[in-house]
């Protein structure tokens, strides 16, 4: 008895106590009636990159007087609805990141994002943007958001195993096919592919190196999943799972694990997979290389290269409008660029930075800013939701059961039909 | 003096006792009750109906609409709820989640009662239990990871399957349905059993040795002690512990999609899967909320009836 | 008190074998955090590492991830949260079952219906209502959010726990001239010590253990939550986090509720049952 008695008497003081740290906790984020901010908050989806981004704040603070904050979300999915949802509200961000494709357009049409357009053209006439990327920024004219990071899709490799077997990254598909059936033969996996989340991967790769006027044109509904161009891609893939080039779809090891123990030779990814390979301790020239893939279609004028760039943006109800737009504009530098490319071990939307330490993805970085490759946006961002969707599920059962795929492509051409009926074809 | 009503355990099992008897018991109870018994119970339900009916509701109406989560809501009646009804993948859905549901009765619920039975007056006993708690401790992404090193395709359960001799050795467990849905099952019994063991102990610690000491005396001794005398009193914690893993079953997210989103191909989607991948994945708001109305109702329906007949019978003995 | 379903040294074996199997995958957790970060294969998995990397996985973990100022407000709402859903929810069911309240059963079922919403819809609509009621960002609104939760649980429990207690008691006490309130504080409350602590830690668990409302309805560093700085670590694939980096990390992470068990486990020794006041 007398212990439940101290209990409350316990609780009761404990809540006494707590109350003023709670209630002085009780905050909601400061409005917009304080002058120039120095202080700014990026929300954004790369949890990962918090202390990145952390690097950056004192980075700005020290050149600028502007430090960052930044608020990480760690499932894109979440972080998109509470976006989203934030236009309700008057939690507003100083900065956020988003997504390039119809979800930026999304958002400009609704007048939320700040226009920059002069930033734009400072950038491309200093050197500091490369004029390839402004399309993919661009709603009716005007330019929104400056790209946040670039990242290029290529082929991960172990040097090692092409050692030994006397291999050299391929520069045309029928070296890229012969160095495939060089490693089957000696009972090593050549790709890896996987049925979470990267689904699209080898659609997109060989889609695009087939036939990439097809692949622009699924993404604004003008041709259909159904084409013989897509359904050649199809059986193409289907004929390297029964090859045996594949790694198994329910292998839910890490690719970066499964490239450093020789599981897989290849692994088809964002540049941005070299944080995993040095975070495992591998170096680049050594133990892995990277190669562009060559086109599957040889009489194509340009090597197609996907790449994904997540746009940095700043509302146009900002709380300090001109604090945000400094910001960016100091983003885009080629200083705090080369500090943001080498703290993460991935390329920059600048293009004079350089991975030192890294000689093949710094060359895909000069041959971009050549003009050697014909750039096309990641299916991941050029695919409407709805569509992606059904489209990354449907890769699955593919991956899964590689002679339905006609079945597969009815299936993503039947949500983009109903997707194209009710929404007009923006590019 | 309280100990005077349990000396005979069969009253306790009884039936309500007639309308008079009822009347006369409410008639003594109610001079026994204070003014501000509302008060008791309006903190719980004040939280619960702002808390969480409140923004529920908000949900019900966005099932009459589409919305991408941007832009305008646009009010389509009935229409969301009849695209549910022709979806096939619903119904996949549907059926992967009774497979959870009786799987979650069968193994975690059924051998946390064994464990409990096991161990609940050992000396010690909780340290017999301790391995089964520490899973529900561990973070979700721990459980994927040393359940994905286990199930994956040429893991430990495919080495383990075929070093004993049993088929499977090459099995894809994850791929394929039914087997993704079972292996998760398991994983997740693997997860949860602890919880349920120490609900029962708990019931199975407050039943009063009196009823149980008489029985002995009378001869009952073993599966006939358990099966008349222990199981009836352990009966208000079984009720929990059966009715929380029928709601949590029906519910099942968290494990499925970090193990498996779902995929592949949505072969082992659950209808909460189905509802947050429509929602936040395809950015169809309306249709996403119409799956977790679907969803809800069911669960609602589902633990009314279980609980209903349960608790009344509860009501009676608690006299 | 033997049952004599089985022997007392079956029951320990088959309790062994059983905790054997459980732990397996615990083993595999604790040598996968162990080894250094880039020796993690998983065709071996099981075997441990001569080198022990576990420090340095813990250190890298630490810096990457922010953990140090979350694990406080966890700890915050993961404590005051159960406490007052145990209190509220003891409350509610002793009205229920001893107070005999009026359509009882359909009040609990009011209460026990908080829990069959499925979460993930909850997040849009209350954070735009906590942006309103200036609620977001906050430790308030945390704690209130994880009350609201944990309450049906409890009071489920505590409802179904209380059925057990006979109502004999309830009478002889008022009938010595107790208020309704001190027969609630001084003899169910104290009664029902091993139902509320298996609560308080269930429910602590579950708190702790949280990811999506502390992701949707707080931002700052102050009053995040430790899983919304650990999921980083885990699950971004942009994160390329070796996996025993990322296991050390949820290591740390599970230890208090871990500890909280082994603390607590005395409550549920045997000869703590109702026969003894």
């Amino acid at each position: 008895m007398n212990r439940s008695h101290r209990l409350l008497a316990a609780a009761g003081a404990a809540a006494v106590m707590l109350v003023p740290a709670i209630a002085g906790c009780a905050s909601a984020s400061g409005s917009g009636s304080a002058p120039h901010k120095t202080q700014l908050k990026l929300y954004n989806d790369k949890g990962a990159w918090t202390p990145f981004f952390q690097q950056m704040g004192s980075l700005s603070k020290q050149q600028i007087g502007i430090g960052m904050t930044p608020v990480g979300y760690t499932d894109e999915n979440t972080y998109q609805a509470f976006i989203d949802a934030s236009f309700r509200t008057d939690v507003k961000p100083d900065l956020f990141t988003w997504t390039t494709g119809g979800r930026l357009q999304q958002i400009v049409s609704l007048g939320q994002v700040a226009s920059t357009s002069a930033l734009w053209k400072q950038a491309i006439a200093a050197g500091n943007l490369s004029p390839s990327l402004e399309p993919y920024y661009t709603v009716n004219g005007q330019q929104y958001c400056v790209p946040l990071n670039v990242s290029y899709w290529g082929m991960f490799y172990n040097k090692h195993v092409f050692g030994k077997y006397g291999l050299t990254p391929p520069t045309t598909w029928a070296q890229f096919l012969n160095v495939a059936q060089t490693l089957k033969s000696h009972g090593v996996t050549p790709f890896y592919e996987t049925s979470t989340l990267f689904t699209f991967v080898w659609f997109e790769q060989l889609l695009a190196g087939s036939d990439p006027t097809l692949y622009n044109d699924l993404s604004t509904g003008k041709a259909s999943y159904t084409s013989p161009g897509v359904v050649s891609v199809m059986k193409l893939w289907q004929s390297f799972i029964n090859d045996g080039y594949m790694s198994n779809p329910g292998v839910t090891t890490d690719p970066s694990v499964m490239l450093q123990q020789g599981q897989v030779a290849m692994v088809p990814d964002g540049s941005w997979f070299n944080t995993s390979m040095t975070q495992l301790k591998l170096k680049a020239g050594t133990d892995y290389g990277f190669f562009i893939i060559p086109n599957v279609n040889p009489s194509l004028a340009q090597t197609s290269l996907i790449f994904e760039s997540g746009p940095l943006c700043s509302l146009t109800n900002a709380p300090d409008p001109a604090a945000s737009t400094e910001y960016m504009s100091w983003w885009l530098k080629q200083g705090p660029q080369q500090q943001w490319s080498t703290s993460r071990g991935d390329l920059s939307a600048n293009p004079k930075v350089t991975l030192s330490g890294d000689a093949d993805l710094s060359a895909v970085t000069s041959e971009v800013r050549a003009g050697k490759y014909n750039l096309l946006l990641r299916y991941f961002e050029a695919a409407p939701a709805p569509v992606l969707a059904t489209a990354l599920d449907a890769f699955a059962a593919f991956m899964v059961h590689p002679g339905t795929y006609m079945s597969v492509l009815q299936q993503i051409q039947t949500s983009a039909q109903s997707y194209w009926s009710t929404h007009k074809a923006g590019s | 003096m309280w100990s005077q009503t349990l000396t005979n355990p069969g009253r306790r099992l009884q039936q309500a006792p007639g309308g008079a008897a009822r009347q006369r018991r409410r008639r003594r109870a109610a001079p026994l009750v204070g003014r501000f018994r509302y008060g008791y119970v309006s903190p719980a339900v004040l939280l619960v109906a702002v808390l969480l009916y409140l923004p529920f509701l908000w949900t019900v109406y966005q099932s009459f609409t589409s919305y991408s989560g941007l832009g305008p809501m646009t009010w389509t009646g009935l229409a969301n709820y009849r695209t549910l009804l022709h979806d096939p993948y619903l119904l996949s859905a549907i059926r992967n989640t009774l497979l959870w549901v009786a799987g979650t009765l069968v193994l975690p619920v059924a051998l946390g009662l064994l464990v409990a039975v096991l161990s609940y007056n050992l000396p010690h006993g909780g340290w017999y239990r301790l391995p089964f708690l520490l899973p529900y401790a561990m973070s979700g992404t721990g459980v994927a990871v040393a359940w994905g090193i286990i199930l994956e395709h040429g893991g430990i359960a495919n080495n383990l399957l075929s070093a004993i001799g049993l088929p499977g050795g090459g099995e894809s467990f994850l791929l394929y349905a039914p087997q993704n849905s079972i292996a998760m099952i398991i994983a997740s019994t693997w997860q949860q059993l602890g919880v349920n063991a120490l609900l029962f102990v708990v019931g199975l610690q407050s039943i009063p040795r009196e009823p149980i000491e008489a029985a002995r005396l009378d001869g009952a001794s073993g599966w006939t002690l358990f099966r008349r005398i222990i199981w009836p009193l352990l009966a208000p914690l079984t009720t929990v512990v059966v009715g929380l893993a029928l709601v949590a079953s029906l519910k099942t997210f968290d494990i499925v999609w970090v193990m498996t989103q779902g995929g592949p191909g949505r072969s082992s989607e659950t209808l909460a899967i189905t509802m947050y991948k429509d929602t936040f994945v395809a950015d169809q708001y309306g249709y996403g909320s119409a799956v977790a109305i679907f969803l809800t109702v069911v669960t609602g329906i589902v633990s009314w009836l279980y609980l209903r007949r349960q608790l009344s019978s509860r009501r009676a003995i608690g006299a | 008190m033997r049952s004599r379903l089985m022997s007392g040294v079956t029951r320990r074996a088959v309790l062994i074998v059983m905790g054997m199997i459980w732990l397996f995958p615990v083993y595999l957790i604790l040598v996968s955090a162990l080894r250094p970060a880039d020796s993690f294969d998983p065709s071996r998995a099981w075997v441990p590492s001569a080198h022990l990397g576990l420090w340095s996985n813990i250190a890298k973990a630490w810096s990457a991830s922010q953990i140090g100022q979350s694990l406080g407000s966890s700890l915050l709402y993961a404590i005051v949260a159960p406490v007052l859903a145990c209190l509220i929810g003891a409350l509610a069911g002793y009205a229920i079952v001893v107070l005999r309240l009026r359509h009882g059963f359909a009040w609990f079922m009011i209460i026990f219906g908080g829990t069959i919403f499925p979460a993930q819809m909850l997040l849009i609509p209350l954070f735009v209502s906590y942006s309103k009621a200036n609620l977001y960002d906050s430790r308030l609104g945390m704690i209130v959010i994880y009350t609201a939760i944990s309450v049906p649980f409890a009071a489920f429990v505590m409802r179904n726990f209380f059925t057990g207690v006979a109502f004999s008691m309830f009478e002889a006490a008022r009938m010595d001239g107790a208020s309704t309130f001190r027969v609630f504080r001084q003899i169910y409350l104290p009664l029902a010590r091993s139902a509320l602590t298996a609560v308080f830690i269930l429910e602590f668990t579950f708190v702790w253990n949280d990811l999506l409302f502390g992701l949707t309805l707080t931002q700052s560093q102050g009053t995040r939550p430790v899983m919304t700085a650990l999921a980083a670590l885990q699950s971004d694939v942009y994160a390329g986090t070796p996996v025993p980096i990322a296991l050390a990390a949820g290591l740390v992470v599970s230890a208090p509720p871990v500890l909280l068990f082994l603390v607590t486990q005395r409550y549920f020794a045997r000869g703590l049952a109702l026969g003894q006041l």
